[in-house]
């Protein structure tokens, strides 16, 4: 049988009416934990796996697809209402998705997330159908230097999305690398700045950052400002659907997001970050409306999303074609595997193909069944910012320290949380932009490694950094990024650019 | 920077100058920690003590960049806080730290919903400290109850879900 | 005892007596991990098997296990009713970390599980056999890198005894740390690194697929599912196995834990723990009693003297 008959057949036993029954109680489970704060997908499959249990394979596998994308969807749906990102990957949905809620336009952000991770998971699963053995080859010329490479790239083409002050932004980027040296170096097991605490040896939790940073930080300056209008949060302004011109925004990133984060995703050591910072820096870019950006650019909920949502099916490229869990999620599946008797590993496609195909087919499934269930919904999640201010904040740091205590709750780990909280608060009084913070949290400690590694295998010789044409292309890319601009504000254009960027937050 | 340049020269901006400091302090702390550390750099030549050291010196660097803009531009005006509100929520944060292992999850968080409600003004904590620790235990059941995920447990919580 | 948020209010209203045997596992980690993984299976079959009316488990994750470990010998102290889940990881931790609590301050029961430590090649790789290997290490020890797991952790270790055994200076190991098994497994595919360490399990899928090579385990007996040959049989005097235990509280008389011990041991042999392990995919190396202790107290002794020698304990 081709691969087309295969899904075809995989597609024909997932329109059973029951299996479609399961496949929405899948959704709604996955989405009703995922909304939990600090619970990520990968969690929110590991907690309601046992559910699937006990349910014939078909079955199985289709609630298990839907909780999946439900606990992912879910995980954006905070993100955006509260600003409590539950995992790395849907910080930078809370950038704009957040500032879009509160200026009324929650409807929007949410559709657009929804209709974009849809968008996003349809390529991306079809690509994964089709394209795997392809990519997967691509994925693996990818070794510690062509990862250092990238994230030079993400480093230069992020720091430049963030921000008027380059002072203040770099201020807030070293910040969050510093943070990134707490605990044990992992190369050689040596403990930094972690001053005997063994909490501390695990280092800074990026969620706990983010979620400090972003929802405390955030519910003090706002009370710190009394009752002055503008910090008001509107529930509703104009439609609670997308508007003909959120549409007009929303589409072409939706498929960048999706070039951006499958390939990301498929990569051993890409991860959904690099390509949610990296679609949010091309959004910034690329868009028509840059004062919108900071200010609640749909844009910037479109891409990533897609791009997260595109890159968690990469993640199933390495896993289904070698067996390589590449990611927290990943591994869970493949525990998921595990009960339907299924090994991972590079000979799945041949020795089992009905089981991927189903899986592949049940991802489809699911992913329209996520659709029917949430934009309905969606009113009902944007009704919660009706709630009167006292009660709204007081709910957001009860959920916003919940995320903590639920993975770990240690004193050390909440004093945390204050004093980020408090480092967030102050960041915003005195205008310090957050999120190159966040950034340099996620993405030091992986330049510091893939760096290391290169030269370990090397053996110190510096050249190998430049010596693939991958890792040298990559590289040469980073650093026109970083003179391209300063070519053109020389040649007179500057002025445009420094209004631009004087505009934003 | 744009606005920075129009600004006339006033006096030295306070907020930068001690910003400056903390940085400074920042970056000398992660340079002492690169110096007293092993820096096993093994086959790579760079060990653990190489990145701390390098952004180290950066944040010397973005120290003397705040010193030079303070001296030179004076303070940005900026929203003056009430910190009357700020007192309530950290002081709720920190009772909920203090309080989480003995009183269980609901209590320390019911009172961090209520100190929180109180900062933005709602201050009838008679009526908010229930709501609060009602709206926690409902969470603490849905994580103990149907995801097996134990949050620390007090004497409520041990009466009304066993424990 | 799974009942329903409304169920759980009247029940507290009746107050049901608490079984005799009940039951709290500490998951020193993460949801989600490893020791979550089997504190959760232990669990269940307790449950189902009837070893245990109730059993909760709590995650406190932090540093190797040993966060979790030392609030347990504090908390636990003298309760029959508390058992953590550990295993081999964790007494590399204690060290590295140099935690002033060890194993020494609970009171250790079985070996549950364990997994042997796998050295493996691309298949397009000239090393052929561990001696192939060996003899590169001993004429240039750089020119080898291994990607494996993180530093100071079985992984490496099992590298600093072969290097030891073999004569070639443990200092000297080329050991590149990745984080997940996943991105090891890239770089040993895509041919960046010279060979390969990690648990069996994550070799046997690639080996069987003709993309990688088996050169040797780490246990005393050939592993299941692989012929390679044993770094004993080879000539290297390494024994590792990674292990996944549990054990009891401190302070309990000998009836108490011998109580425990007989529900441990009623749990290893139970058909649900076969099964269970079955679906895991985990293998069965159940060792209890005088056994186990002088077993760990072996491989506590090697392994302190193996990250001394690697530089990673002073």
């Amino acid at each position: 049988m081709s691969t087309f008959d295969f899904l075809l057949q995989g597609l024909a036993v997932a329109s059973d009416p029951m299996i479609l029954l399961y496949a929405l109680i899948g959704v709604t489970l996955g989405t009703a934990v995922g909304v939990l704060p600090g619970i990520g997908p990968a969690l929110t499959v590991a907690l309601l796996l046992p559910v699937t249990y006990g349910l014939d394979p078909a079955g199985s596998l289709i609630m298990f697809a839907g909780i999946y994308y439900g606990g992912m969807y879910g995980g954006s749906t905070t993100s955006i209402l509260l600003n409590t990102p539950g995992e790395s990957a849907s910080i930078v949905t809370a950038l704009e998705g957040n500032k879009m809620a509160r200026a009324g336009r929650g409807g929007p952000a949410l559709a657009t997330a929804a209709i974009g991770s849809f968008v996003a998971g349809l390529i991306a699963t079809l690509a994964l159908a089709f394209l795997a053995p392809y990519v997967v080859k691509l994925a693996l010329v990818f070794g510690p230097r062509e990862y250092f490479a990238l994230m030079m790239l993400a480093f230069v083409t992020v720091s430049a999305a963030f921000g008027d002050s380059a002072m203040k932004g770099l201020t807030s980027l070293f910040i969050g690398l510093a943070l990134a040296l707490v605990g044990i170096d992992q190369l050689t097991g040596q403990a930094r700045l972690s001053f005997g605490v063994p909490e501390l040896l695990d280092g800074v939790e990026v969620t706990t950052l983010a979620v400090a940073l972003f929802a405390i930080g955030e519910a003090l300056f706002v009370a710190s400002q009394g009752q002055r209008a503008e910090d008001g949060i509107i529930a509703i302004k104009g439609s609670v659907w997308m508007t003909r011109a959120d549409w007009a925004r929303s589409w072409k990133p939706w498929l960048r997001g999706t070039v951006i984060g499958f390939p990301i995703g498929a990569m051993p050591a890409g991860g959904a970050e690099i390509g949610t910072l990296l679609s949010y820096a091309a959004e910034k870019r690329l868009t028509k409306h840059p004062e919108e950006f900071g200010h609640g650019a749909i844009e910037g909920v479109a891409g990533p999303e897609a791009a997260n949502n595109a890159s968690a099916a990469g993640t199933l490229v390495p896993l289904l074609t070698l067996g390589l869990p590449t990611s927290a999620t990943a591994a869970i599946l493949l525990a998921g595997f595990q009960q339907f008797g299924l090994q991972p590993g590079p000979l799945l496609f041949a020795t089992s193909p009905q089981l991927v195909w189903g899986l592949i087919a049940s991802l489809l499934i699911a992913n329209v069944m996520l659709l029917v269930l949430n934009l309905p919904l969606i009113r009902l999640w944007v009704s919660l910012l009706m709630i009167p201010r006292p009660w709204l904040y007081a709910g957001i740091l009860l959920f916003a320290t919940l995320g903590t205590i639920g993975m770990n709750p240690s004193p050390v780990e909440l004093s945390m949380l204050l004093v980020f909280g408090i480092l967030g608060f102050l960041m915003r009084l005195y205008g310090y932009p957050i999120a190159p913070a966040v950034v340099g949290l996620i993405l030091g400690p992986m330049a510091e490694q893939q760096l290391r590694r290169a030269l370990a295998i090397s053996q110190g010789d510096w050249s190998t950094l430049v010596s693939t044409p991958v890792a040298a292309g990559i590289l040469l890319a980073a650093t026109l990024a970083l003179v391209v601009p300063w070519i053109m504000r020389l040649r007179g254009k500057g002025a445009v650019l420094a209004q631009l960027a004087a505009d934003e937050d | 920077m744009i606005r920075v340049l129009t600004a006339t020269k006033r006096r030295p901006d306070g907020a930068a100058l001690t910003i400056a400091v903390a940085l400074a302090l920042l970056g000398g702390l992660l340079v002492w920690q690169a110096a007293v550390i092993p820096d096993k750099g093994g086959y790579a030549g760079i060990g653990s003590g190489a990145l701390p050291r390098f952004i180290g010196i950066g944040l010397f660097a973005l120290s003397a960049a705040h010193l030079w803009t303070a001296v030179k531009t004076g303070a940005d005006p900026i929203a003056r806080p009430h910190m009357g509100p700020v007192v309530w929520i950290v002081g709720g944060l920190l009772l909920q730290i203090l309080l989480l292992r003995s009183a269980g999850f609901s209590i320390a968080s019911g009172l961090l919903f209520a100190l929180t409600a109180a900062g933005f003004g709602r201050r009838r904590l008679l009526v908010t400290v229930p709501v609060g620790v009602g709206l926690a235990l409902a969470i603490y059941g849905v994580f103990d109850q149907l995801l097996k995920l134990k949050l620390p447990a007090g004497l409520l919580e041990t009466l009304i879900f066993g424990g | 005892m799974k009942h329903t948020l409304l169920g759980a209010v009247f029940a507290a209203a009746v107050a049901l007596p608490a079984f005799a045997n009940d039951y709290t596992i500490m998951a020193p980690a993460a949801p989600g991990g490893g020791w979550d993984s089997t504190a959760r299976a232990m669990q269940e079959v307790m449950q189902a098997e009837g070893i245990a009316g109730s059993v909760q488990v709590q995650n406190v994750p932090g540093a190797g296990g040993t966060v979790g470990l030392a609030q347990f010998a504090s908390t636990a102290a003298g309760d029959p009713a508390q058992l953590i889940v550990g295993g081999y990881v964790m007494v590399g931790a204690i060290l590295t970390n140099a935690s002033p609590v060890s194993l020494a301050d609970v009171t250790p029961i079985a070996r549950l599980t364990g997994e042997a430590v796998g050295i493996a090649v691309s298949a397009d790789s000239p090393i052929t056999d561990i001696n192939g290997l060996v003899e590169m290490m001993k004429a240039d020890p750089g020119s080898v890198s291994w990607a494996g797991g993180s530093a100071g952790g079985v992984d490496h270790i099992t590298v600093g005894l072969l290097a030891k055994a073999a004569g070639v200076d443990p200092t000297k190991i080329n050991y590149v740390a990745f984080s997940g098994g996943g991105e090891a497994l890239a770089a040993i595919l895509g041919n960046q690194v010279t060979v390969g360490i990690s648990g069996v399990g994550e070799f046997l899928p690639q080996v069987e697929a003709g993309t990688m090579r088996m050169l040797a385990v780490s246990t005393a007996e050939k592993w299941p599912g692989t012929d390679a040959p044993t770094l004993m049989e080879s000539g290297y005097d390494v024994n590792v196995q990674n292990w996944r235990m549990v054990a009891a509280a401190p302070g309990l008389s000998d009836e108490q834990k011998a109580a425990v011990a007989a529900d441990v041991d009623k749990l290893a042999n139970s058909a649900g723990w076969k099964a269970m392990l079955e679906t895991k995919g985990w293998a069965n190396t159940y060792l209890a009693g005088a056994e186990f202790d002088t077993q760990l107290a072996k491989e506590i002794e090697t392994t302190t003297a193996i990250l001394k020698d690697i530089g990673l304990v002073q």
